[in-house]
């Protein structure tokens, strides 16, 4: 009798996954769409009727059609090609070497000591600067771009992966310790998964640095990408171009931050109610 | 009937403040013991000891004649907070002992579907801890001591959190199952009824330092129903008990709120 009356608790109070993501999808949209919408229009009646100087601002169709004959030239895919490849070698490398790096320091007094001043000192230190240094160095080809990229990624990535190891419920531990459980099996079974939104909010930090790097370090020196195109499009007064750069940005980036959204929900959906 | 779990000369320091002293304590096999005693009686110390979690700094506890130094495959330990892994569904958390073990084989995995239908949790195998309630979770915070098939089951105040209703079905449910096993227990609460519905012997502890002030027999029929707790030779057996903890419960009371 007793086990009825909880799981009747139980079904009433948990909410239902596919009920919720209908819900919501029939809640925001409406009001989403409006508000996008009505900012376009109004932007584009700014642009056309109000500045009326293609010098300064260019109307959403204006940026739209320049889009469309740069993907047709070949262009636009080019310059794509080119900062998807630095973003892309730029943000797994410093995944990799950011989650490690967190690892280290969540298991090892001394590693954390050696490196723990660096990263705070580094991560608040607008390291972004340094890209023309990168340049100068290591030349305007692809290399200085991924090092700017790792250099903004890193930190956050390390940061949250000795953050999320290190804030394991320590209750946690001792059930499994209670167990006879190894070191070993501990961090795998218990530190390593308790850490993974963790590290995943450090990875999604990442996208967005990931991309002013690249087109920051672009922007400094570079043949192609989209950094080159939106300060080629500058320097000529190219609005239309310009902003065709940013949207592209913009839309890699959102579509890129949705993705993790996606994962997150898949990898680690305990965190989500 | 033979001593499973023999305690001498118990005691634990942390540093200025002395924990436990000098407890001695012989249980039998198939014994339902319970601890009470006022908050800092060193109580759920003692059953960590007992578990391996935490070292004693004097005396010893032996199970079967073998001295505890860790924790092991023959002690079950029922937390007070579930410690339910978010991420494993209620069959995968029950499932978490044998497979530290290295021993999650078939039997095992029989074995623990058996007792999640023991402790009335058949269908809910699939379920995520965050899709169960209070009692629910406590039910595989059991479910997951007893998958090892442990001789000894250590409970630390496993039902405080729940409600009181849910609480007193919690209890019938515990005795129920451990009437099918008859595993030797150790429980540990602060609610003195709770001690004497479930128990064959109540262990009285005082404190600062905490240490065993009496044992009380139980000696009410069983198998045991709610009403029992109506009678008046249960009423005597709670009584006596709160005369014996009540100054120091007052004591504590007074520090925490000091």
């Amino acid at each position: 009798m007793s086990a009825t009356a909880e799981h009747d608790k139980s079904s009433t109070g948990a909410p239902q996954p596919g009920a919720n993501l209908l819900a919501m999808m029939g809640r925001i949209p409406l009001a989403g769409f409006v508000s996008v919408v009505t900012g376009l229009l109004l932007w584009e009646v700014l642009s056309r009727f109000v500045v009326a100087n293609p010098l300064f601002l260019a109307a959403p169709s204006q940026i739209f059609t320049a889009i469309v004959s740069l993907s047709e030239s070949g262009q636009l895919g080019h310059h794509i090609a080119v900062s998807g490849l630095e973003f892309l070698l730029g943000y797994v490398i410093a995944s990799f070497i950011g989650i490690g790096l967190g690892l280290a320091m969540a298991s090892s007094q001394t590693a954390k000591q050696v490196c723990q001043p660096w990263i705070s000192g580094l991560y608040a230190t607008p390291t972004i600067a340094l890209a023309p240094l990168f340049i100068l160095w290591f030349g305007i080809g692809t290399w200085s771009k991924v090092l700017v990229v790792i250099l903004l990624v890193l930190f956050p990535v390390t940061i949250n992966t000795e953050a999320g190891l290190r804030t394991t419920s320590v209750r946690l531990i001792e059930m499994l310790r209670s167990f006879g459980a190894t070191p070993r099996q501990i961090f795998l079974k218990v530190s390593l998964p308790s850490a993974t939104p963790f590290i995943l909010a450090g990875l999604k930090l990442g996208i967005g640095r990931g991309l002013i790097a690249v087109v920051v370090a672009e922007l400094f020196g570079s043949r192609a990408g989209l950094g080159r195109l939106i300060s080629q499009s500058a320097d000529a007064f190219n609005m239309p171009e310009l902003f065709a750069g940013v949207v592209v940005l913009a839309a890699a980036g959102i579509a890129m931050t949705a993705g993790f959204g996606w994962l997150e929900r898949k990898l680690v959906p305990w965190t989500k109610d | 009937m033979p001593v499973k779990l023999a305690i001498s000369g118990l005691g634990k320091r942390f540093d200025a403040l002395e924990a436990l002293r000098g407890i001695d304590l012989a249980v039998e096999r198939g014994e339902f013991i319970s601890v009470v005693g006022p908050s800092g009686c060193g109580k759920t110390t003692f059953l960590r000891i007992v578990a391996g979690l935490e070292a004693a700094t004097a005396g010893q506890v032996l199970i079967d004649g073998k001295p505890v130094t860790k924790p092991g495959g023959d002690r079950g330990f029922v937390f007070q907070s579930d410690n339910l892994l978010p991420w494993r569904t209620v069959f995968d958390n029950a499932m978490i002992g044998p497979e530290v073990a290295g021993r999650a084989g078939a039997v095992e995995k029989q074995r623990t579907l058996d007792l999640l239908k023991l402790v009335g949790l058949g269908g809910f195998e699939r379920y995520h801890p965050r899709q169960l309630s209070g009692g629910m979770r406590q039910r595989v915070n059991l479910a997951r001591a007893l998958a090892i098939d442990p001789d000894i089951l250590l409970m630390d105040e496993p039902f405080s959190a729940l409600d009181a209703q849910t609480r007193e079905i919690m209890q019938t449910e515990l005795l129920r199952i451990w009437e099918q096993g008859r595993k030797t227990v150790l429980f540990v609460t602060h609610q003195i009824d709770e001690a004497v519905f479930l128990s064959d012997r109540v262990l009285v502890f005082a404190r600062r330092p905490g240490r065993l002030q009496e044992t009380v027999n139980v000696t009410l029929p069983r198998p045991r129903a709610l009403p029992v707790k109506r009678t008046p030779e249960f009423v005597r057996y709670v009584d006596h008990i709160w005369r014996l903890i009540e100054d120091d419960v007052r004591a504590s009371v007074i520090e925490e709120h000091a």
